[in-house]
């Protein structure tokens, strides 16, 4: 028997040239396609089948690399490791997983946001609140996005004097959510905590935007020491993330407009709190001055009145003293009698009109 | 603390004080002129912080694109 030409292997050699080849043609590769026989083992090993009409090939994952949920029958995308296992079965060892067709996602984000929710994460106690005007602070962005330049130039244009740490990250994309989460934990670890962790994205499409759907994202926003303000895409827009912050604002802008407040309009407060001070003290002086006015009437009414007691006091008296005048008694026909009453002595009796010279005669007592 | 170190908040929160003495019962007329200056140069120091205090705006230098 001729010699063949072609290297003789053992299996496992084999096993290990055709892993090599694979890796050589197909290092990481992304295939679309449906879940089928989903199924966690031990709580730590996922596995499942990606199907189409036409095939379909074996899945191996950790539970810990499954971002968000997945179930038989989504669309995802996978990006996996093409690999001959040791018993020769062909598998795919999955680096990422997510779901690719809409409804999928949003089937996705239902069921991570059923489960947070049961968790608490999105709870209105656990809500914290923002210092009203922070003097150090935290953004987590990608300082390319355009949404970053919005919150930059909302920010000065609102505000000064503020220390503003930046950490450049990707928001997009497949790493996007491990390198917000290592941002969140380096803010998270600093000596001088920043006041607000705020994360900024602009707006994008539902696939852009899922980052902000990654179960491990949202709970370490949720583990945040530091108060967390986020400001995604747009108003419409809502992420898992948006629900866990402690604060949400509509975009990127919104957050900046929440961050601080205007300058102009406490410039314009500050002045109107000046300018209300001199009519302020004009009326205080008008008040006291109406104050001493009143105080002088009353006094100037009670001597008033004392006077007017005095008046008709003396004008009693003076009744009296009229009604005792001699000339008043004599004019009511009585007659004043000057003299001794002594018998044979000269006496004088005045009436209202004579006076009459008299003698006495007799005397008798009463 | 001095004028100086305080933070526009600081003097803010000075200025609400400063102004609601107007309102309070502790006003007292023969102290309102001197307050009053208080106030105003105050007022003058906030705008004046408002108008050229800039944000300090550090770009972190660690990577985040992994784990150090």
């Amino acid at each position: 028997m001729e010699k063949s030409r072609n290297p003789v292997f053992s299996v496992s050699d084999f096993i290990a040239v055709a892993n090599q080849t694979l890796e050589y043609a197909f290092s990481t590769v992304e295939i679309e396609g449906e879940v089928a026989s989903f199924k966690i083992n031990q709580s730590k090993f996922v596995f499942f089948d990606i199907k189409d009409s036409g095939g379909s090939v074996g899945c191996f994952m950790t539970v810990w690399q499954m971002r968000v949920p997945i179930e038989d029958g989504m669309k995802v995308v996978v990006s996996a490791v093409p690999k001959l296992t040791q018993w020769g079965k062909f598998s795919l060892t999955i680096k990422s997983i997510r779901p690719s067709g809409e409804g999928d996602l949003k089937k996705s984000f239902e069921l991570l946001k059923a489960k947070l929710d049961k968790e608490g994460l999105f709870a209105p106690e656990r809500k914290r609140l923002l210092p009203r005007i922070p003097q150090h602070i935290a953004v987590i962005s990608s300082t390319q996005a355009a949404g970053y330049a919005d919150f930059i130039k909302i920010l000065n244009d609102r505000w000064g004097g503020i220390k503003v740490d930046i950490a450049h990250v990707q928001v997009q994309g497949s790493s996007a959510p491990d390198q917000i989460i290592r941002a969140i934990d380096y803010f998270n670890q600093q000596e001088n905590l920043p006041e607000v962790l705020v994360i900024i994205r602009g707006g994008g499409s539902a696939d852009d935007l899922s980052t902000f759907n990654d179960e491990p994202l949202v709970r370490a926003i949720a583990g945040s020491r530091i108060p967390t303000l986020l400001g995604i895409g747009h108003e419409i827009d809502e992420s898992l993330a948006d629900m866990t912050a402690d604060v949400r604002a509509a975009t990127p802008s919104n957050a900046a407009q929440i961050l601080v407040p205007d300058k102009e309009e406490i410039k314009r407060a500050v002045n109107t709190q000046i300018d209300s001070l001199l009519p302020r003290i004009s009326q205080i002086i008008d008040q006291q001055k109406q104050l001493i006015n009143d105080k002088l009437l009353s006094v100037f009414e009670s001597i008033e009145i004392s006077f007017d007691g005095y008046d008709r006091k003396i004008e009693s008296l003076k009744n009296i003293l009229r009604q005792l005048d001699p000339k008043v008694i004599l004019a009511r026909g009585y007659a004043l009698i000057r003299g001794e009453a002594i018998v044979g002595e000269i006496i004088q009796i005045e009436t209202s009109k004579i006076i009459i010279g008299a003698e006495v005669k007799n005397v008798i007592k009463k | 603390m001095s004028l100086k170190n305080k933070s526009i908040q600081d003097k803010t929160v000075e200025l609400t004080k400063l102004v609601s003495w107007f309102d309070s019962d502790e006003f007292e007329l023969e102290l309102a002129l001197d307050k009053f200056k208080q106030a105003e140069e105050l007022a003058a120091d906030i705008e004046q912080d408002l108008s050229t205090l800039k944000n300090e705006i550090n770009i972190v230098k660690r990577k985040f694109d992994s784990e150090k």
